[in-house]
């Protein structure tokens, strides 16, 4: 073995020292390439980019899982109507994630469906000199799902029968209560398993922020979060994971978005509103929720709607953006906030139009009003460039 | 005669014994291969190697839709990872064989040994912090850097076994011609344990090329080719593992199928450079 070795010693040499050459030389080119981009470079890339391909630019967004299908289409819509000229890549990594990479600047936009807290605010408003806005983008609904046999759509549920359920109180599905809201349906004894969310979710804010406004109990006992101490029930990671447990366990009972639901074809339940109507999930419903008075920052739960004919477990989607754009680390260049600004517009107004094919509630005008009262604030370098962009870009 | 008979009996009886354990080894590796296969294939077809993902919609209305930008960024990612962890992991498996006198040593070897054992999602985390904090975006060189974190334990790892299986005479015998330390390395010892080292960078490759958690929040994803070729290393970058992940948990049927196809070529993209490096240090060694 060790003499086959020698006589070709020398061509093994060279061709080591030419391997080790040339990953050497590979890795210093990298590493330059890397640093030279990061501090002062900022303008060399996008600068070169401009002239070689005719200023094109990427966008990047991350957030809420929910939100998700009806982004991305939107980005596929706008890429062929800007002709491949801004591409918006939107990571869905759920809805803390999102807020978390907003504060993080690694992200030109985030994506949450529970607005920005008070303290995140104050952050934001010390560190950046400027506010962060919560852009509505669409609505949330979220749907109790169930798994029974035979009962394939439209048991009837009320906000007092949710919170009973997901305390544990009602045990069996032929309860006195639940047979009260479902006259005849034929009800089984099977137990109830309750199923919830395990990660942060928006999804699990909204069902929350429910339980909480029509149970006091619920509220002290519970709360509203995004993720919270369950009294009762078994956790599923995601949409998908609660979908998973509750297709697969006989008698669970769960929450999700409504799109999801109606995606996986799952059973899910109707809901009793505040001003006693029997709810189904619908957009229409959903879009009604939503049309009552809202504060300047749309910083609002309106989840138990008082809107009458509104389904009383919903709530906006946001898209977050720093006021002063030129403080969020992730948008290098006036150039990028200027597309990132008129993307913005562009979702709020003809970006909609995709949502009920895609299974998403409209937003209703008085959101795209807000919406736009944020958008005119935007700035770049103290300048309002969201003014400018939408008085420009909408003479007709 | 009796005797004989009856270890020829035992012997065959061993072969056999041995035989079905190599089969049950090899037996997992093929239901997954076939299980992979039977759910992807029918995913693939030339849409899939030429076209961008874009949204689920996309795959829902059976408009063109597939992962050519996943494939070329992991392309991409994993060999920039491979440039990086290369000349470190040899250098400290050199470090460990080659001068085992050394006082950096043992650290070194602890180090080494929490590195390789430190969960991948922490390697994305720091490469998050170093690189992609800084950068103020995920990039495909973040996804690179902590994928390179994955490989060099175990390339220094190999490597030091790879150089401790060469007879020191070969060592003492180039020295006793003149040559200095770091050229009977060079030029000794690394030839001739060059396919132990190859070995080694495999393995370190492959194990990297099947991570998703560290490239989450390092490469991050895109639904797209970058707008130009610099994307791939200074923008977000699609790669097979965490696309996979992301197809495999969406709720969609058709993006299920595609994550099964994702699988496939994946599979079929290690099996691939597992062959070709072979093939290429085994043909050096036979001219």
């Amino acid at each position: 073995m060790r003499s086959s070795i020698k006589p070709e010693r020398k061509n093994n040499m060279y061709s080591i020292r030419l391997y080790i050459t040339v990953i050497c030389l590979a890795f210093i080119a990298v590493s330059c390439g890397g640093n030279g981009d990061n501090p002062g470079g900022q303008q060399a890339v996008p600068g070169s980019q401009q002239s070689s391909t005719e200023s094109r630019m990427d966008i990047l967004g991350a957030g809420a899982t929910f939100p998700a299908p009806l982004i991305t289409a939107m980005a596929d819509e706008y890429r062929d109507e800007t002709n491949n000229r801004v591409t918006v890549n939107y990571q869905s990594i759920g809805s803390g994630g999102g807020v978390r990479q907003f504060i993080e600047q690694t992200v030109m936009f985030g994506m949450s469906e529970a607005y920005l807290s008070d303290q995140v605010m104050a952050e934001v408003l010390e560190k950046t000199g400027g506010r962060a806005f919560n852009i509505p983008i669409t609505l949330a609904d979220v749907v109790p799902t169930y798994n029974l046999p035979g009962i394939d759509k439209g048991l009837v549920f009320s906000g007092e029968l949710l919170v009973d359920i997901y305390l544990g109180k009602i045990t069996r599905w032929n309860d006195p209560k639940i047979a009260g809201l479902n006259p005849g349906i034929d009800l089984p004894r099977t137990p109830i398993t309750v199923v919830h969310r395990s990660d942060g979710s928006g999804t699990t804010n909204v069902w929350t922020s429910y339980l909480s406004r029509v149970s006091d109990e619920w509220r002290n006992r519970v709360g509203y979060a995004t993720s919270v101490n369950w009294p009762t029930g078994i956790g599923g990671n995601g949409n998908e994971g609660v979908a998973g447990a509750v297709q697969n366990t006989m008698g669970a009972i769960g929450y999700n978005s409504l799109s999801y639901a109606l995606l996986n074809n799952m059973a899910y339940g109707s809901v009793i509103n505040q001003s006693g109507n029997t709810i189904e999930p619908s957009f229409a419903a959903t879009s009604e929720a939503a049309n009552i008075k809202l504060p300047e920052d749309t910083r609002i739960l309106f989840t138990n709607t008082p809107a009458e004919y509104g389904y009383p477990i919903a709530g906006f989607a946001w898209m977050l953006v720093y006021e002063n754009l030129d403080q969020n680390n992730a948008i290098r260049n006036r150039r990028a906030a200027e597309e990132l600004v008129r993307f913005l517009i562009w979702s709020v107004t003809d970006g909609q139009k995709l949502s009920e094919e895609l299974g998403y509630a409209e937003l209703s005008d008085a959101a795209v009003e807000r919406s736009m009262e944020m958008i005119r604030q935007l700035k770049w370098n103290g300048e309002e460039i969201g003014r400018n962009l939408l008085d420009g870009d909408r003479p007709a | 005669m009796k005797s004989l008979r009856r270890r020829n009996i035992r012997d065959r009886v061993m072969e056999v014994v041995l035989m079905a354990s190599t089969i049950l080894v090899l037996l997992p590796l093929l239901i997954i291969i076939y299980h992979v296969i039977s759910n992807g294939i029918s995913a693939i077809n030339w849409e899939f190697f030429t076209e961008e993902l874009g949204s689920p919609s996309r795959a829902m209305q059976g408009r063109p839709t597939g992962l050519v930008h996943t494939m070329i960024g992991t392309l991409v990612v994993d060999f920039m990872a491979l440039a990086i962890a290369v000349p470190v992991g040899i250098g400290a498996g050199v470090m460990l064989s080659e001068y085992p006198d050394h006082r950096l040593n043992p650290t070194l070897r602890i180090m080494n040994d929490t590195l390789n054992g430190m969960p991948a999602i922490l390697k994305g985390l720091f490469a998050f912090v170093l690189i992609v904090k800084p950068m103020g975006t995920f990039s495909g060189i973040a996804g690179a850097a902590a994928l390179a974190f994955v490989m060099i334990p175990i390339i220094a790892r190999t490597t030091e076994s790879a150089l401790m299986s060469i007879p020191w005479t070969i060592r003492e015998a180039a020295l006793a011609i003149g040559l200095p330390r770091w050229r009977v390395v060079l030029s000794t010892v690394m030839p001739a344990a060059k396919t132990g080292l190859v070995t080694g960078i495999l393995i370190g490759f492959a194990r990297a090329a099947g991570e998703a958690a560290p490239l989450l929040f390092t490469s991050f994803g895109n639904n797209y080719l970058p707008n130009h070729w610099t994307g791939f290393i200074f923008n977000p970058v699609d790669t097979l593992p965490q696309r996979l992940y992301s197809l495999a948990i969406s709720p969609y049927a058709q993006w299920h199928s595609m994550g099964w196809a994702s699988a496939i070529v994946l599979l079929g993209f290690v099996i691939l450079c597992f062959t070709a490096a072979r093939l290429a240090s085994r043909q050096k060694y036979q001219l």
